[in-house]
């Protein structure tokens, strides 16, 4: 619509880019060297750069078990995010009596955060005997409401005569939603299993509250343990931080634009 | 057509990881004998037979000592059984020492060959 | 007839039945997690309670502790205050580089993708990067400012009284701008072209054109924006509780990290659960006078 100085637009496009990055660089460059950081000047580029601040993370810690816990609550969450949202999604496609006050009830939820809720839901976790457990850890990321008027909308956009061919052929509700509806609406199942991963991996309050050992803990917290170990005296720190957020990125980047339609289109739902 | 499906990302890049991971781990299977084998010279470059090499574990903040061994002739040592992924190595014959080598590995156990020998300078 | 009345009467109760058996366990998560939890809040604040001791009523009185004694919380509120006041200048950065992308120009998705690149990652480890990059020896700030000459002596930034409350806010900028931008470039995709047009047939001015039209058009995005901000002072807990603890002393007290640590550091949850009660009003009443600005309606535009 605006044309004119493309030039000076990106010049501050890359302005604004280059600031963006800068922290990436800076930690990326320190994760890959032995430098003393404790030493003045910093090295702008990195010096002897190398990858075994890598190998130390993998073996001085117990990265391994970080990374199986974390992996452990992403794929139940994933997994109850596709499931269960899928069925609610379809049943808000009906009608039924009191349909409007699911409704709202789940809008308003939607308005409180979870950050809101941890001193109860700590205490409720505690009565199911959940604490310290991958379950608990899941329980209540298994199911989001900005994810279920996802699956909602792609539902609702299926054909309804397609719905109404497959019922009189007599398939169950249960085979309508795997052979019929599913198999249409995938970009709802990718941006129900991207938002599922990146919120499930990267949640760190409610991990910390409610896991006692070392052994439950995950990345977020096998992180933030590292840091009060070590404050900041060594590479392999920022090796740690570059090998946590790897996984995140490459999501992120395989499915950008499920990713930016689920947050935008959930959002503007609210 | 039919097998599109094998084409798209989402089979791609995990399948990438998963053969890469699968690939690592049988190297590593393979490689990790936890031997690892260099030679002491003098100043002049002479091999140094009977100097005794002692192999550090190195962790944070220390690096403890696990084995010690014997040069041979040609000044040749070999430790077995290492299972640190960072290790140093230090030789010392009749009061010399030679500086301490850090050796890094990519993964515990993995078996070296070091081409650089150690060197006591104090002879 | 009667007959098939009866059996689609059972059909529907089978319908019915299945609902409510698919919407279960995504209601039951919401319930223990959302709803119980809001309603235990309020009961707790009026409680005396800890894990040993059976619950009393006290009435107002964690309230009055709150308001009347804890200067601790004071600062928090006031904190969490400034923090929200930051939302603004963010949403106004990203509505420059929204309207600088959301255009003709080659490789604007590349620049939209570096933008939002931080959004997603985990603010674990943001924090830990950006402590890094204020540290004061091998810290990028330190080294420009010192290199330049600005400054003579390190400054160390997150020890400073002064400085650790903006500089945390700086990084939850660079985190969430991209998010900013992502909903206001929508926002901006969805204005029809044909008012612009029109605009330009009449003559009027970029800066009309971006006061009349654009500005007006993006009320709901705008408003989207307030909120995700509100709610950001909840979620950025874990970048406040990384870069610096609430420290030095309290000068980056969050009332959220304020109410981790009188509940899981002095178990002290029924007083938590009250502080939790203020902060979540508090974000109600912003909610409800953005909403106001916004025009009303959520600030909905009324299109034809």
């Amino acid at each position: 619509m605006r044309r004119g100085f493309p030039w000076a637009r990106h010049a501050v496009l890359v302005l604004v880019s280059a600031v963006m990055l800068l922290p990436f660089y800076w930690v990326l460059k320190t994760a890959i060297t032995d430098e003393n950081i404790y030493a003045y000047p910093p090295r702008l580029t990195p010096l002897d750069p190398h990858l075994f601040n890598f190998v130390d993370v993998w073996y001085l810690i117990p990265f391994p078990r970080y990374l199986l816990n974390s992996v452990i609550v992403s794929a139940l969450a994933v997994a109850g995010n596709v499931v269960l949202n899928a069925l609610a999604g379809y049943a808000l496609t009906r009608h039924f009596p009191a349909k409007r006050l699911v409704l709202l009830l789940l809008l308003s939820c939607m308005l409180i955060p979870f950050q809101a809720t941890i001193i109860p839901a700590y205490l409720i976790s505690a009565r199911l005997g959940v604490l310290n457990t991958h379950l608990g850890l899941a329980l209540p990321l298994l199911s989001t409401i900005v994810c279920i008027f996802i699956y909602k909308a792609s539902f609702e956009a299926v054909p309804k005569s397609l719905i109404d061919a497959a019922r009189i052929d007599g398939l169950s509700e249960w085979r309508i939603i795997a052979t019929v509806l599913l198999p249409l609406s995938k970009p709802a199942i990718a941006t129900n299993v991207i938002l599922a991963f990146i919120w499930s991996w990267n949640s760190f309050m409610w991990p910390l509250i409610i896991t006692r050992d070392a052994e439950m803990q995950t990345l977020p917290l096998g992180l933030a343990r590292f840091l009060s170990y070590l404050e900041d005296t060594t590479g392999a720190l920022y090796a740690f931080v570059v090998m946590v957020l790897l996984p995140g990125i490459l999501v992120f980047l395989m499915a950008q634009k499920e990713f930016i339609r689920g947050l935008t289109s959930g959002a503007t739902k609210g | 057509m039919s097998a599109s499906w094998l084409r798209s990302r989402w089979v791609v890049v995990p399948g990438a990881i998963l053969a890469s991971t699968l690939a690592w781990n049988v190297y590593v299977a393979a490689h990790a004998t936890g031997v690892i084998e260099g030679r002491v010279v003098d100043r002049s470059g002479r091999p140094v037979e009977g100097a005794i090499v002692t192999l550090f574990n190195r962790s944070f903040i220390t690096n403890d000592p696990r084995q010690r061994t014997m040069t041979g002739p040609e000044g040749r040592f070999r430790f077995d059984g290492n299972d640190s992924h960072a290790v140093q190595l230090e030789a010392e014959v009749a009061g010399h020492r030679s500086e301490r080598m850090t050796v890094r590995l990519w993964f515990r156990a993995q078996e070296r060959r070091l081409e650089t020998p150690l060197v006591l300078a104090g002879r | 007839m009667a007959g098939k009345v009866g059996w689609y009467g059972r059909k529907r109760t089978r319908e019915l039945a299945l609902i409510v058996c698919f919407l279960l366990p995504s209601l039951a998560i919401f319930l223990l997690y959302r709803m119980i939890p809001l309603g235990w809040n309020v009961v707790l604040s009026f409680q005396s309670w800890s894990p040993m001791r059976p619950a009393r009523w006290v009435g107002f009185e964690h309230y009055e502790e709150m308001f009347l004694w804890d200067d601790v919380f004071w600062q928090a509120f006031w904190n969490t205050l400034i923090w929200i006041g930051a939302a603004p200048v963010a949403i106004v950065l990203a509505l420059g580089i929204a309207l600088l992308v959301n255009s003709d120009l080659k490789g604007a998705s590349v620049y939209r993708t570096i933008v939002f690149l931080s959004y997603p990652l985990m603010t674990v480890a943001v924090g830990i990067i950006w402590r890094w990059m204020y540290d004061e020896r091998g810290g990028f700030f330190n080294w420009v400012l010192r290199s330049t000459g600005v400054i003579e002596q390190p400054l160390g930034f997150l020890a400073s009284f002064d400085m650790a409350l903006p500089a945390v806010i700086v990084t939850d900028i660079w985190q969430v701008i991209g998010f900013y931008m992502i909903v206001l470039l929508t926002g901006l995709q969805s204005i029809p072209q044909h008012l612009y047009e029109a605009a330009r047939i009449d003559g009027a001015p970029a800066r009309a054109r971006f006061f009349r039209i654009t500005l007006p058009m993006l009320r709901p995005s705008l408003f989207l924006c307030a909120v995700i901000g509100l709610l950001n002072s909840f979620t950025s807990f874990d970048l406040v509780y990384i870069m610096t603890n609430g420290g030095p002393g309290h000068a980056t007290e969050l009332l959220i990290t304020y109410i981790y640590k009188a509940g899981f550091g002095q178990t002290k949850f029924d007083y938590a659960a009250a502080i939790t009660v203020v902060q979540f009003s508090l974000l109600l009443v912003l909610t409800v006078l953005a909403n106001w600005a916004a025009g009303g309606n959520a600030g909905a535009v009324e299109r034809d």
